[in-house]
């Protein structure tokens, strides 16, 4: 085993002890497989299945971006972080690392032996038209153990949408230890959508951390379709008045499949809102966690903090852990949070079959509406169609065939990787 | 004379169809909820052309029997028959007695978010379509077909594209029940406590939807507290549905009679009669 895979695996016993990563083990993915990249490239162009998706595209292939660096005339640089740190290693250091907070041994491995990764910088007052896509392929042939490193700069009063997907093109083994960091300039809009398609044998530790100025507002929704076992690490600090987050995820898991949102809002200053609707459909025995915790510092007075968790099990042995979670320190706020987990409501059921809608179509029904709530926050038109396609598609089994599904593996359309099938009929 | 063969072994069938072959024919129904027994033993006849109402105190069976009919999985049905256009439908699952045209107006309307009332009549109207032998509508069919139900309830397109029933007044709810119904031209309705949580003019305007849908070859049941709702929708004949059975059956007068009196002399009249 590759000695950096060994140090990943060995910081899991000492990690399971501390609440916020609990549940975390990702021990089964890291093998003997899995080896460092070297660069390893494909000839076949990677390209989006967006429709009408006009973006500027950055691609991570294999844990290294090859793109030149690119600045357009308003500014707006898309280059390779280790290009770029090569370059201008000042300006880049102004920001790398500003938004993290003391590393967990996750972050400082990533810290010390990421390879590559993408650099994202939007000047001040920039209105970027089209959307920017970071694509991240996984698509060696054999096993690998990745470490990316993306850092998103955005300056005072800009607004960008940013598309981050995460794609397996190959049925290989893969363990991706990444990290994105995002600044949000004072009065910032961002927008910034995170879609999952890994293989089943692939796990994927996808930490976020991104740091708000006054005035500024995100806007993230992480949609996860597959992946062997991916945990989302998120957490968002306010550092000025006047911010607002709203951060949801949607995940569709079955077979053995593992799926963790952390999520960690921060709230320091006075008058920040912050919102959270995560949701999950599990079949199966695909497990799942939702771990979210609002921290309303003494002084963050006027808050706004709302906190929701919905699951639907499809099945007995499909498992949820869900652990909404506030923490107050003044008494001038408005907060809630909560958590549901169930399976189809039966009144419902009965409402749409008593007007001749068969029980399979009415359940599907039901699952897509139990959906659609967090795709409506997708405000990206374009990436909202596909995805709302996309979980009708998974839901009404049809992406099973290789030409259709999203996933890239290239396995025969009966193997276990392309079966995108979630049964209504075992509800 | 198929029909008269398939029924040879019950003799109350037989006379029955010789005489009039009613539309529905519950008989001696039993239901509960869980361990309790509600209906005690339903008996009623409905033929085409009628409307026929059901009163009732509250909790004396009204939305079970409602219930029971359209094929509520709450409920377990212990005794009886309920015989629809010929056949025995207890076991019939709902979506089918739906497509067989039976239609629940819901007394609480259930919220659909996510599910566009244009999206869930398509699948509606298309399904029942199927189950007919019918090609399903195109889009601009289907739309049309809207636009021209739509207006039985004045209901306006905003509230046509919202999610079913979602954030809905009651009013707005009761509309759309009827909205489906028009859409959906059952023959039987039953429409469970319509006239609760609507002002004078959504009354009115439901009213009339219903009364623009009767036809000579449908029937309607109309389940209500008061006779409000029957100034508008007139029925043909009144029940009283008391202690999980239909304790008296009358012209439209007794809905008059029982909003001047109450349901006390019902009572009194049924145990001097014990």
């Amino acid at each position: 085993m590759e000695k950096i895979v060994k140090e990943f695996r060995d910081i899991h016993p000492s990690m399971r002890k501390n609440e916020v990563w609990r549940n975390v083990d990702f021990a089964a993915l890291l093998t003997d497989d899995l080896a460092l990249p070297q660069g390893e490239r494909q000839t076949a162009e990677y390209h989006c299945n967006i429709p009408n998706l006009d973006a500027y595209r950055v691609v991570v292939e294999n844990g290294f971006c090859h793109e030149q660096l690119r600045q357009d005339q308003t500014g707006v640089i898309t280059a390779s972080l280790r290009e770029i740190c090569g370059e201008r290693a000042e300006f880049v250091r102004q920001y790398f690392g500003q938004c993290t907070p003391v590393p967990n041994p996750y972050l400082q491995m990533n810290n010390d032996h990421y390879t590559d990764g993408v650099f994202i910088y939007v000047p001040d007052g920039v209105r970027v038209e089209r959307p920017i896509q970071l694509q991240s392929v996984i698509n060696a042939g054999h096993g690998l153990f990745l470490q990316v490193r993306n850092l998103v700069v955005v300056g005072r009063g800009s607004h960008v949408t940013l598309v981050h997907c995460d794609d397996s093109y190959d049925n290989a083994p893969a363990f991706a230890n990444n990290v994105t960091e995002v600044h949000v300039g004072d009065n910032a809009y961002v927008e910034y959508y995170k879609m999952q398609n890994l293989n089943n044998q692939t796990g994927l530790l996808n930490h976020t951390y991104a740091v708000m100025g006054t005035g500024a507002s995100l806007r993230s929704v992480a949609v996860t379709l597959n992946g062997g076992h991916i945990r989302n690490h998120t957490e968002i600090r306010m550092m000025g008045e006047h911010c607002d987050v709203q951060a949801h995820g949607l995940f569709l898991n079955d077979q053995e499949q593992e799926v963790d949102n952390y999520i960690y809002v921060d709230h320091a200053f006075p008058n920040c809102h912050s919102r959270e609707l995560f949701k999950g459909i599990l079949d199966d025995s695909a497990h799942g966690t939702f771990n979210g915790h609002v921290l309303v510092r003494d002084g963050a007075m006027k808050t706004e903090a709302y906190q929701s968790n919905k699951n639907i099990l499809l099945t007995d042995k499909a498992v949820i852990y869900s652990k909404p979670f506030l923490e107050i320190y003044n008494d001038d706020v408005k907060c809630s949070h909560g958590s549901t987990t169930g399976q189809l409501d039966e009144q419902a059921l009965f409402y749409i079959r008593s007007r001749g809608v068969s029980e399979r179509t009415a359940q599907t029904m039901l699952l897509y509406a139990f959906c659609d709530e967090v795709l409506q926050q997708i405000a990206f038109e374009p990436l909202r169609e596909t995805l709302v396609d996309l979980v009708k598609k998974r839901l009404h089994g049809e992406l099973t065939l290789c030409s259709e599904c999203a996933l890239h593996c290239s396995t025969p359309c009966n193997g276990p990787e392309a079966n995108f099938y979630i049964d209504p009929s075992k509800l | 004379m198929v029909i008269f063969l398939q029924h040879k072994n019950n003799k109350r069938t037989i006379r029955h169809l010789l005489h009039k072959m009613a539309l529905l024919s519950i008989r001696n129904l039993h239901a509960s909820i869980g361990e309790r027994e509600i209906l005690k033993g339903v008996n009623l006849e409905i033929n085409v052309g009628e409307v026929h109402s059901i009163m009732g105190p509250n909790g004396n069976g009204k939305s079970t029997l409602a219930g029971v009919i359209a094929g509520n999985s709450k409920y377990t049905v212990t005794e009886g028959e309920v015989i629809y256009k010929g056949k025995n439908i207890l076991d019939m699952p709902v979506d089918v007695r739906a497509c067989e045209g039976i239609f629940l107006g819901f007394q609480y309307p259930v919220e659909i978010p996510g599910v566009s009332i244009t999206n869930f009549m398509r699948t509606a109207v298309n399904e029942q379509r199927k189950y007919r032998g019918l090609d399903p509508l195109s889009g601009s069919e289907f739309l049309k077909l809207m636009e021209e139900k739509k207006k039985v309830v004045e209901m306006t397109t905003k509230l046509a594209n919202r999610s079913v029933n979602e954030g809905f007044s009651g009013g707005e709810k009761k509309k759309n029940e009827i909205f489906q119904m028009a859409m959906l031209d059952p023959t039987l309705a039953i429409l469970d406590e319509t006239d609760s949580g609507l002002d004078i003019d959504a009354l009115r305007i439901v009213a009339t939807g219903v009364n623009k849908l009767r036809r000579p070859d449908n029937a309607t049941v109309v389940i209500t507290h008061y006779q409000r709702l029957l100034d508008y929708i007139v029925p043909d004949f009144v029940h009283v549905l008391y202690e999980g059975r239909i304790v008296k059956t009358g012209p439209k007068e007794l809905a008059v009679e029982l909003e001047e009196k109450g349901y006390e002399w019902i009572k009194e009249e049924l145990e001097s009669g014990k």
